[in-house]
């Protein structure tokens, strides 16, 4: 066939089996109005959902966040028993008092848990204010020190404990709370290019035999109707390519019926001596021409 | 898109303005139907997933809310009757959440399937078309394109497709009247030439076979189905 005779530079699609053809990333957008729309409204969708769904999660989230740590912030710590230091007392006057009133007793030991005891010692009512404090003396030097309960340590390492288990209970809901956050950007991050590219993979399928059938159409527009290839593996609209695989060749079809009755009648009018009419010429013209559209 | 020349009928009256009808949404199955089962599906999920996700966290605050009431009136069996009845309120109420979120979502699977459909329709419409319009020339028929519905997609498509088939059928015109021409011609010098014989019978044969071909022809290029003027 002669190329420069064609009329048209409709590209060719490429038969199959002579070159495997490849998917590629740069051919994906091939009809970016139908592609884009159909990917975008499931990318729109889905973000939608997310952001909607996500916010009514972390609106959640938050509450139950509070509530729990609401409840951890009033669990009861075991409390650190309080212990005061000694004050030096003001000096007590030597003289004794005049009226024959008996003279105070000792303080008991355990005067705190007694505290009318120590309301009748007669020290007055700012000695009745002050707290009263354990003491144990070191008979060896004198001096007084404030009395330690014994368990105290471990009052103190349980009250600590207690207290740092409380704060990293809150610092683990703290960080469930922004655990959920982040799971929730990422996974939607995630969908949203995931369902890009697989939109767009997915619409091409369908924009790759619409393309390929534009192709066959510009070709049929200016005249040709060679042969027409199969389509790709997992291409879709494989019953609309069959239906145009149909109407094309019904328009061949209708050429070739086109070129046997010229030709009879172009033998029959050259078996008549009429071979040589302008007639003739016009027919065999218009033989060649649609010959050459079917090659 | 099984047979799309089924439903195309050729009506002896005008045809009257083509309505959508909801018969006839599910133009293309296949087609259809896997865009609308991937979005419905894809949301379903999304949408159970953070829905159970809220639900976890009203349950969790819920259990904690019925564990702190327990320990403020675990020495109080006065309050076992309020207790319960919090413990109760609150079930309920998430119950009544999960329901919601169960209308929620069915009301969304609906929504968007119903819409998808329409979408995916408005391809799949345009593709029926051209598919009836390819099986009639698969038959020789190449009558009058008519243009696409309000709203359908592949717009561009369709008019390469239009620009193809009015191509291809002025050109089948044009041989048609061609060939009619040369009819005529060959027999009007037949005629004047008055040959006899075998080779006359021939030319006279072939000529008849080209006539009722290019009237047949002719009958193909008409506008089929007849549109009102």
């Amino acid at each position: 066939m002669n190329e420069q005779q064609r009329k048209d530079a409709t590209p060719t699609p490429k038969p199959r089996g002579a070159v495997p053809y490849k998917r590629s990333w740069k051919n994906l957008l091939i009809n970016k109005r139908y592609q884009l729309r159909f990917t975008l409204f499931m990318v729109g969708l889905s973000t939608l959902l997310m952001v909607g769904l996500g916010f009514w999660v972390m609106r959640v989230a938050n509450e139950t966040t509070e509530v729990s740590a609401t409840s951890v912030r009033g669990t009861p710590c075991p409390k650190i028993p309080v212990i005061e230091a000694v004050e030096e007392l003001a000096p007590v006057p030597m003289k004794l008092p005049d009226a024959p009133e008996p003279a105070p007793e000792p303080a008991p030991a355990d005067d705190t848990e007694q505290p009318e005891d120590a309301g009748s010692a007669g020290s007055g009512s700012a000695d009745e204010e002050r707290p009263r404090v354990k003491v144990q003396i070191d008979e060896s030097s004198m001096t007084m020190m404030v009395a330690v309960p014994q368990d105290l340590g471990q009052k103190v390492v349980a009250h600590w404990t207690c207290e740092l288990k409380l704060a990293a209970k809150l610092d683990r809901l703290e960080r469930g709370r922004l655990r959920i956050l982040w799971v929730l950007i990422g996974t939607g991050l995630l969908l949203v290019l995931g369902l890009a590219a697989y939109g767009i993979k997915m619409t091409h399928k369908v924009a790759g035999p619409l393309f390929k059938v534009g192709l066959y159409l510009g070709k049929m527009k200016n005249g040709r109707f060679d042969k027409v290839y199969s389509l790709r593996k997992g291409d879709q609209l494989v019953d609309f390519y069959e239906h145009f695989k149909h109407g094309h060749a019904g328009i061949v079809q209708m050429q070739k019926d086109d070129i046997a009755r010229v030709k009879a009648v172009i033998a029959a009018a050259e078996g008549s001596g009429l071979g040589d009419h302008a007639t003739i010429a016009e027919l065999r013209d218009l033989v060649a021409k649609k010959e050459k559209s079917l090659e | 898109m099984s047979d799309p020349t089924a439903a195309t009928g050729a009506p002896a009256s005008p045809r009257p303005r083509y309505k959508r009808k909801l018969s006839n949404y599910l133009l293309d199955k296949k087609l259809q139907l896997r865009y609308v089962l991937i979005v419905t599906i894809l949301s379903g999920v999304i949408a159970g997933a953070l829905g159970f996700m809220i639900y976890q966290q009203r349950r969790a605050a819920s259990e904690s809310i019925e564990k702190d009431l327990a320990a403020l009136t675990q020495k109080d069996t006065s309050q076992d009757q309020f207790q319960e009845q919090i413990a109760s309120d609150l079930a309920s109420e998430d119950q009544a959440l999960v329901y919601k979120m169960v209308g929620v979502g069915i009301g969304l699977v609906v929504i968007l399937s119903l819409y998808l459909i329409l979408m995916t329709h408005k391809v799949a419409g345009p593709l029926f078309k051209v598919s009836m319009y390819f099986e009639r020339m698969a038959d020789g028929r190449l009558g009058v394109v008519t243009p696409l519905r309000k709203g359908d997609m592949l717009v561009d498509f369709f008019t390469s497709f239009k620009e193809m088939h009015d191509t291809v059928r002025g050109r089948a015109q044009e041989d048609a009247a061609a060939m009619d021409k040369a009819t005529q011609a060959l027999r009007a010098a037949q005629n004047q030439g008055d040959y006899r014989g075998e080779a006359h019978g021939k030319l006279t044969e072939a000529l008849e076979a080209l006539e009722k071909h290019v009237d047949d022809r002719k009958s193909k290029l008409t506008d089929f189905p007849p549109r009102s003027a």
